[in-house]
C-alpha cells in the first residue's frame, strides 16, 4: 500500500521532470482513478480516455500541486473526476466544460489553503447520512454523474428554483457537519 | 444559523464554493468564482475544503486495473521521443510534424546534430519543447459556399478553448450540427469537436494533443442525427468548411 506521503513525494519529483516518479505514481493510483472514471462514465473506452487526459494533466501541473492546498489523492481524484464529468457532459452538449474551470483554480490557490487533510474526507460519508435520502442522492448525482440543477429538477420533478434552494440548504448542512 | 449579516455572507460563499466544486455553476458564474479564487485565500480554502469533502464520495469506489496499454498510450503522449509505436489510432492527430525547437531557432541540421546531442545529454530538450510558446490564437471562418451557414471560430491558447459563434444558419429540425477538426495533410480523418449547441455561441475545450492539428488544419460542420454522429466519423453532408489560420 502506498502512503499519502509517498504519493506526495512522487508528485513533487514529477514537478522536477522525474519520469520514474510518474511511473510509480501511475502504478500506485491508476487502478483507483480508473475505477472512479469508470464509475462516472460507465464505459471502458471513455473511462480510459478520461484517465489518460487526467494523467497528462497531472504530469503537466505537478509543479503547481504544492500550492493548491489539496491532499494528494484528492487532487488526483478531482482532476480525474473533472475529466470524466466533461466527457459525460460532452455526450449531451459540448457547451459546459468543468475541467477548464479548474485550470485556473489549480494554478491559483496558495499554501494558506492547506488546512484540510485526507482525514476530513472520510467524514463526508457520515455527514451525507445526516441529509435526507433524496438530498444526499442529489449531491452524489452532481458529483459522480455530473448532473446540473436542470438535470436534478427533471429527475425529481421539482421546479428549478426549488431544487436550487433545497440543495443549497443541504450543502450548508453538509458543511456544518464536515467542519465539526 | 445566525441572522447576522456576516454569517449570511459566509454561508453564500460556502455554498458558491460547493456549487463550483460540483460543477453546478454556469460558465459565467464559474469564471466569476475563479476571479475570486485568484485574489482571495478564503475562497481557495473553501474550494479545497469541498474538493476534499466530495472526493470522499469516491472512497467506496473499488479500484479497477486499467488495460496494460493505457500506460503506454499516456507515456507515448507525454514523451513522444521515447516511444515510436503508437497504439492509439488518434495518434495521427498529434504526430503531425511540428517544427522542432531547433527548426524554430533556424539552425541547420548539421549544426543541430551536435547541439541536439548536447541538449539530450543535458536532458533539457523536452522541457524546452514543452515550454515553447504555441501560437496564441487561431481563427477560422467555417462557411457554406452559399453562406447559408456561417460559423466563426477562434482558438485561444491560454484557455485552450475554441470559441464558436454561429452567425448564420442552424440545424434542421430534429438534426444536429457537428463540428470536426481535419488535421493538415492528405487523407486525415476528421476528429469530432462536439455538437454545436442550440445557442449561437459556445466554448469548446481543445485537448492538448489536438492543438498541433489546428495549425493549417480545417474545421468542418456536418449535418448529423440529433445528438451527433453515432460513430467516430461524420455520417451526413458536410455543410461548411473553413481553413484554420494563425492569428
Amino acid at each position: 500500500m502506498t502512503t499519502t506521503d509517498q504519493i506526495e513525494g512522487y508528485i513533487l519529483d514529477m514537478a522536477q521532470g522525474d519520469r520514474g516518479a510518474f511511473e510509480k505514481l501511475y502504478a500506485a493510483t491508476s487502478a483507483k482513478l480508473f475505477g472512479v472514471s469508470l464509475r462516472v462514465l460507465g464505459n471502458r473506452a471513455e473511462a480510459e480516455d478520461a484517465v489518460q487526459e487526467a494523467f497528462i494533466k497531472i504530469w503537466r501541473n505537478a509543479d503547481r500541486f504544492t500550492a493548491n492546498g489539496f491532499s494528494p489523492m484528492t487532487w488526483l481524484i478531482t482532476v480525474t473526476r473533472n475529466h470524466a464529468i466533461d466527457r459525460l457532459r460532452a455526450r449531451k452538449a459540448p457547451t459546459q466544460d468543468i475541467d477548464e474551470a479548474y485550470d485556473l483554480a489549480d494554478a491559483a490557490p496558495g499554501p494558506e489553503a492547506q488546512a484540510i487533510t485526507a482525514a476530513d474526507r472520510a467524514r463526508i460519508v457520515d455527514c451525507m447520512s445526516g441529509l435526507e435520502e433524496q438530498k444526499a442522492d442529489a449531491v452524489r448525482r452532481a458529483y459522480l454523474e455530473g448532473d446540473t440543477y436542470q438535470d436534478l429538477a427533471e429527475a425529481y420533478g421539482i421546479p428549478l428554483n426549488t431544487i436550487r434552494t433545497w440543495l443549497r440548504r443541504s450543502l450548508l448542512k453538509l458543511r456544518e457537519c464536515l467542519s465539526q | 444559523m445566525s441572522d447576522d449579516d456576516d454569517n449570511i455572507e459566509m454561508d453564500d460563499e460556502n455554498v458558491l464554493a460547493a456549487e463550483y466544486t460540483l460543477g453546478l455553476l454556469s460558465a459565467e458564474e464559474s469564471q466569476a468564482f475563479e476571479e475570486l479564487l485568484s485574489i482571495d485565500p478564503g475562497f481557495r480554502q473553501r474550494y479545497a475544503f469541498w474538493a476534499e469533502g466530495f472526493a470522499g464520495l469516491t472512497d467506496d469506489i473499488a479500484p479497477v486495473e486499467p488495460p496494460a496499454d493505457l500506460k503506454d498510450r499516456i507515456l507515448a503522449e507525454l514523451f513522444p521521443d521515447k516511444t515510436l509505436s503508437r497504439a492509439d489510432p488518434l495518434a495521427t492527430a498529434d504526430s503531425e510534424p511540428r517544427p522542432s525547437f531547433l527548426q524554430r531557432l533556424g539552425l541547420f541540421p548539421a549544426v543541430a546534430g551536435g547541439l541536439l546531442a548536447a541538449l539530450v545529454v543535458l536532458g533539457v530538450v523536452d522541457l524546452m519543447i514543452d515550454d515553447a510558446p504555441t501560437p496564441a490564437t487561431y481563427v477560422a471562418e467555417v462557411a457554406a459556399e452559399d453562406q447559408s451557414l456561417v460559423v466563426m471560430a477562434s482558438y485561444a491558447a491560454d484557455s485552450a478553448t475554441l470559441t464558436v459563434d454561429r452567425q448564420a444558419g442552424a440545424a434542421a429540425a430534429g438534426r444536429s450540427l457537428e463540428l470536426w477538426l481535419i488535421p493538415p495533410g492528405d487523407g486525415q480523418a476528421p476528429i469530432s469537436l462536439g455538437v454545436l449547441p442550440q445557442e449561437t455561441a459556445a466554448a469548446i475545450q481543445i485537448l492538448a494533443d489536438l492543438v498541433p492539428s489546428l495549425d493549417q488544419g480545417t474545421l468542418a460542420i456536418s449535418d448529423e442525427p440529433e445528438g451527433g454522429s453515432p460513430g467516430d466519423a461524420p455520417t451526413g453532408d458536410i455543410l461548411a468548411t473553413g481553413a484554420i489560420t494563425a492569428a
